[in-house]
């Protein structure tokens, strides 16, 4: 048994106790138990990581038309399914203490709860294993389906957007199944070596196809434009864990399989190659467009959402965007950023997603409008909610920065200005919609209804407290991730990135530990200079400038609603909803076309098909 | 190495951009004065606020969160000071550059913005709304410039502009290599500073100050603290930018002082624009002038 | 002449007066800088209640330039050192202007422009006029005259900087030390419901500003009447805790 066995099957026998036990109290903290062994497994396999990772093999095979499906682990999987299991680990940790009571009590199941989610872990380590095209599309399934049955659980409207997924998923994995069968027939085998081998030599209008089809496909998991619409809603309605866990991770399987077949197989330099006729542009720079298109349309609709989660869930999607734009740039700065961003991404949305719930939990609604002033009630999920905006608008101290920047380093080293330019109007449209999110939720004026309200338990505030660890460790030493982003970006085969513990050593470079440092020691100061004055008098909040109006409690003396006016005057008809349309107008002509279908095939005299079906049978046959 | 050297250089930076900062404000109160045929306050205005902000003897606060965020205001900004070049000291810029400069920018802002939302007052928070969008507004054109001047120096470290620049006499100055950018960065330096004509989140008569309505004593205090090292920070980016930074401070603070005058001169002769207006204004002209400088100097 | 003497031009000096010498030399410098920056910086709310705010703008803007003397308006209560009521004081406005007063933070002052502050002026015989301003607030400077000039207020304003460099200037301590007299005189007005959203007790407790004075017949009648304004502390655990400043009315409803 090799160490990535030992992973499997302690995943399966995860879904096996989760699915039996998840309902008992101690059910979902043997289910965490078992993932942090899981984790343990994946530490077999080399230390943390460090840059060591030989390919571990599982000793499971087996061959089916003289194809041999095969799982193993290399640095890129090794990173992924460290997060994965990261995510489940800390999810399951949240959902086993008050919140999964309250969820059961609410009538929901807790065993398909936890068993979903353990599935859902099991299938994105098959899939992180698989060693040829076949058991990448056997994992690719799998996944799909896993995600659905979670996003499903909660019924009722979070049916219908799962079912949206689902068809959307179809389609993409169609897409896949058509490149793959594509690369069967050019190549002949399901061999990564053997596609890697025969990529140079490929057909520019084959490889055409064979990137369009992929990127199609892999793209629907990662809702990339135009695929984008899905995800938000689906992840958002996710009961409370589950959406952190899928908000995470869930989505970078797409990424993943993008990895693998794009970048690792056929290569970022083979896309350069591909010009589009009549234009100045390439493959990779088209590439590139669509992530920057899905890092700036997700994120603008992020900011006029109302409800917590879907704007977490839309940011989500923006975020995306920046991984692929440094993979696609893919120099050792743009796709170390994008790797990180990755692992960075994954750990402040999990701990926002946490926030939200936690929220929800004691006061019963994510509405940005019916919150306010729960600061001084929970400031522990504030804290959480700060580090992780801080995080995800990409400002320093967090990991967040550390992504970013290398990515718009890699941008400027590329000399790419509109790239670059369109990366920062994302990031700025993510700093106005997450002052948002915190300023609605924990601060301004506190309700009379939540002036009870308690802070979260402490099975939900220990796992966001160390994610929050997490985002400023690896903000603070940024090396260590990179050290995991360099192994990775070695065994794919893209230059890898010189870097120290504190960041990047270049011409303009980046050294965290000193920028952190500094402010933190700023901050001291700060304080010293604050103490300078006298000592202040904390006042009740009615106590409050109001032009010299009376402030009772009745008077709600807040500012939440259409938060952006001034922004939202400006281009807020530029909002059409084109992509809406577009859905509806694919799904009308589906409509039509299979009521058509049905009229010819089912109504309209089936024996008169039948004629001419033999009819033509039989001129074909003499002639 | 020098380690003690680059020590007492980091904390020379902040307290002499401190001390700048307070000479500008005084020369931008002082010009407004100048154009409104007034006298204007005397030397050491700033210096009696600023003492008797922090000498109140109450100080009103809202909260735990109020206070942390002034003092990330202050402190962010006394951190950012260390990445700033001045003549004879380059402090931390070879360890974070322009970007990085850039987002340092932005913690105080944001320290300030939670802050003001503890208040619990929504012309605080309608202020936040109005300084964030502005900031869309400015920052768009803002980072065009920094991504030309990084590609035409080829770093982002801001000391390695300098250095680039003086290598010969005017003609290396960023202002002659790129004066479409250097233009664009001057027309978005009123915004950045926050005055007029694009006080919006200000707006006094509108919405009582904005971010300042519920600040009293050292609040307010650590406010105009802030402000000093707004105004020097503006001067600072633009001069190393495009006015060949600084080797000697007998030339680099005439420049800095003339960058913080151009847009104080201008402003006390607008009314305010609305916040639409603003975005409109910062993405037509400046964004225009500042893609094509772009691509004069990227060809 | 003995009539005009009898106009109050400040309020009865404090009683610290010619004590505000500390023992320590150093920190008698100190507080000696203090207070001159305190008397160099005075930023104004002017409070425009009656026609004496038609005065302020002349005296602000080029003709007279209060800035030359560190003088600056300001919007809000919790930015100003200065109060300036400019004329006749309604009740309604009264009100206002006690919790404008109360908002701003201590060491303030309050200046009454116009002899309608002082007495009631030309409004003495109204029903809606407040008339005399320093029964309801402690006034440390007034300056008299239907209206007084420009001129006048800036020398109004330069007496108030000297006092307040020399250490005079401490009225507001008055009201914290002295705040059932102007509670009581403020209820005479408003009735016995009267309050306001600040919390003066809490305040001067925390300042060490209470007297024997401070608390009276008058502060049992308003905390009776009066929701608690405690700030919002942190909650943790299990504490659970009721908002403050509840109306009293929709507690009735319930
Ligand atoms: S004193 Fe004269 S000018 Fe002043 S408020 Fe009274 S009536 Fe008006």
């Amino acid at each position: 048994m090799t160490a990535l066995d030992y992973l499997l099957l302690i995943s399966a026998i995860t879904v096996v106790i989760a699915l039996l036990a998840g309902n008992m109290r101690v059910g979902g903290w043997l289910v965490t138990i078992l993932y942090a062994l899981q984790g343990a497994a994946l530490l077999m396999m080399s230390g943390l990581g460090y840059s060591t990772l030989t390919v571990v093999q599982s000793s499971l095979r087996f061959n089916v038309l003289s194809e041999q499906m095969l799982w193993r682990f290399d640095a890129l999987s090794w990173f992924f399914a460290l997060i994965t299991i990261g995510a489940g680990l800390f999810c399951s940790w949240f959902a086993s203490g008050e919140w999964g009571e309250k969820y059961r009590d609410n009538g929901g199941s807790l065993r398909l709860f936890h068993g979903a989610l353990a599935l859902n872990v099991f299938t994105m380590l098959v899939l992180l294993a698989s060693g040829d095209l076949l058991t990448l599309f056997i994992g690719w399934e799998l996944v799909s389906w896993a995600s659905f049955l979670i996003m499903a659980l909660a019924g009722g409207k979070a049916f219908n957007y799962a079912m949206r997924y689902i068809s959307y998923a179809f389609a993409g994995a169609m897409a896949v199944l058509g490149g793959l069968l594509l690369i069967y027939a050019e190549v002949g085998s399901f061999d990564f070596q053997s596609l890697k081998e025969a990529a140079p030599q490929m057909q520019a209008s084959t490889l055409w196809l064979l990137v369009v089809l992929l990127t199609a496909g892999f793209g629907v998991k990662m809702a990339i434009l135009p695929f984008h619409l899905w995800q938000a809603k689906a992840y958002a309605e996710t009961p409370g864990p589950g959406a952190a866990f899928l908000g995470a991770i869930s989505s970078r399987m797409g990424l993943f399989a993008f990895i693998v077949v794009i970048v690792q197989l056929i290569g970022i330099s083979r896309l350069v190659e591909m010009e589009i006729p009549y234009t100045f542009l390439d493959a990779q720079d088209l590439l590139a467009w669509i992530a920057v298109f899905t890092i700036i349309i997700p994120t603008y609709i992020a900011l006029r959402q109302h409800d917590a989660r879907r704007l977490l869930a839309w940011h989500g999607v923006g975020q995306t965007g920046y991984m692929l734009l440094g993979l696609v740039i893919a120099n050792d700065l743009g796709s170390a950023g994008g790797l990180m961003h990755v692992f960075n991404y994954a750990s402040y949305q999990a701990m926002l997603f946490m926030a939200v719930v936690a929220v929800m939990h004691r006061t019963g609604t994510s509405d940005l409008n019916k919150l306010g002033g729960l600061f001084t009630r929970m400031p522990l999920s504030y804290l959480a909610m700060l580090i992780g905006i801080i995080g995800l608008a990409g400002l320093p101290p967090m990991n967040g920065f550390v992504s970013k920047w290398l990515i718009y380093r890699s941008l400027i080293v590329d000399g790419s200005p509109l790239l670059f330019i369109a990366a920062v109007i994302g990031t700025l449209g993510t700093i106005l919609s997450v002052y948002k999110l915190i300023h609605n939720i924990f601060l301004g004026q506190l309700r009379v209804e939540h002036a009870a309200v308690r802070e979260a338990p402490l099975s939900m505030v220990i796992p966001m407290m160390l994610l929050a660890a997490v985002v400023f460790v690896t903000g603070y030493f940024p090396g260590l991730v990179l050290d995991w982003t360099s192994a990775v970006q070695a065994s794919i085969g893209l230059p890898v990135l010189a870097h120290h513990l504190g960041g990047v050593d270049m011409k303009g470079g980046l050294d965290m530990i000193w920028i952190v440092s500094v402010l933190l020691v700023g901050f001291g100061f700060g304080t010293l200079v604050f103490f300078l004055g006298g000592r202040s008098k904390r006042v009740h909040q009615l106590d409050n400038y109001a032009g010299g109006h009376f402030l009772t409690a009745e008077t709600r003396y807040h500012y939440s609603d259409n938060f952006y006016p001034g922004l939202m005057h400006l281009i807020g008809p530029w909002y059409r909803n084109s992509f809406e349309w577009l859905e509806r107008g694919v799904i009308s002509a589906v409509d039509i076309l299979s009521t058509a279908m049905q009229g010819l095939y089912r109504n309209a005299h089936p024996s008169y098909l039948l004629l001419v079906a033999v009819v033509f049978a039989l001129s074909w046959v003499i002639v | 190495m020098h380690f003690y050297e680059l020590l007492v250089e980091l904390l020379l930076m902040p307290i002499l951009a401190f001390v700048i900062g307070l000479a500008m404000v005084l020369m931008m109160r002082r010009i407004g004065a100048r154009i409104q045929r007034r006298v204007g306050p005397p030397v050491l205005q700033p210096i009696y606020d600023i003492i008797k902000l922090y000498s109140k003897e109450t100080q009103i606060s809202h909260g735990l969160m109020h206070e942390i965020g002034i003092i990330m205001a202050v402190g962010g900004f006394i951190a950012a000071m260390t990445l700033l070049p001045v003549p004879g000291m380059s402090g931390l810029t070879d360890k974070g550059g322009a970007v990085t400069l850039a987002y340092m920018l932005m913690i105080p802002s944001l320290g300030m913005a939670l802050g003001v939302g503890q208040c619990a007052n929504p012309n605080g928070s309608i202020g936040i709304s109005r300084a964030l969008t502005a900031m869309l507004a400015y920052d768009i054109p803002f980072i065009l410039v920094i991504f030309g001047a990084s590609y035409v120096y080829g770093t982002t470290n801001l000391a390695e502009m300098v250095a680039i620049q003086q290598q010969q006499d005017v003609s290396s100055w960023g202002i002659v290599q790129m004066p479409l950018l250097a233009l664009t960065a001057l027309l978005i330096l009123p915004a950045t500073m926050g005055k007029h004509p694009f006080e919006i989140y200000v707006a006094p008569s509108e919405i009582a100050t904005g971010p300042m309505v519920e600040m009293s004593g050292k609040f307010m205090g650590g406010l105009f603290v802030m402000q000093c090292f707004q105004l020097y920070t503006a001067g600072v980016i633009f001069t190393t930018l495009f006015l060949g930074g600084g080797v000697y401070w007998i030339t680099f603070l005439p420049k800095i002082f003339l960058v913080v005058a151009i847009p104080m001169s201008v402003a006390y002769l607008f009314p305010r624009y609305r916040t639409e207006d603003v975005l409109r204004l910062m993405w037509k002209w400046p964004m225009l002038l500042g893609l094509i400088g772009l691509a004069v100097v990227m060809k | 002449m003995n009539e005009l003497d009898k106009i109050p031009v400040r309020q009865e000096l404090s009683v610290a007066e010619g004590n505000v010498k500390r023992s320590n030399p150093l920190a008698n410098v100190f507080d000696e800088l203090v207070r001159f920056c305190q008397s160099r910086s005075m930023f104004m709310l002017h409070y425009c209640t009656g026609c004496g705010a038609i005065e302020l703008p002349p005296a602000m803007t080029s003709r007279f330039d209060m800035e030359r003397l560190g003088i600056q308006p300001m919007v809000t209560p919790r930015q100003a050192d200065i109060l300036l009521i400019t004329g006749y004081v309604s009740v309604k406005t009264l009100k206002r202007i006690i919790l404008t007063y109360e908002q701003m933070p201590s060491p303030k002052y309050v200046i009454g422009i116009c002899s309608c502050t002082v007495n009631g002026g030309m409004y003495w015989q109204s029903y809606a006029t407040a008339k005399v301003l320093k029964e309801y607030l402690p006034v440390d400077i007034y300056i008299a005259g239907c209206m007084p000039r420009p001129e006048a207020v800036i020398s109004g304003l330069r007496d108030l900087m000297g006092d307040i460099k020399s250490g005079r200037a401490d009225n507001w301590k008055r009201y914290f030390q002295n705040y059932d007299h102007y509670l009581g005189n403020q209820q005479k007005l408003f009735g016995e419901d009267w309050q306001t959203p600040t919390d003066i007790i809490a305040e001067a407790e925390h300042y060490g500003l209470m007297t024997d004075q401070t608390l009276g017949e008058h502060t049992a009648l308003l905390q009776k009447h009066q929701q608690p304004l405690e700030a919002l502390e942190f909650s943790l655990g299990e504490k659970r805790e009721k908002i403050q400043g509840e109306n009293p009315r929709e507690k009735n409803n319930e």
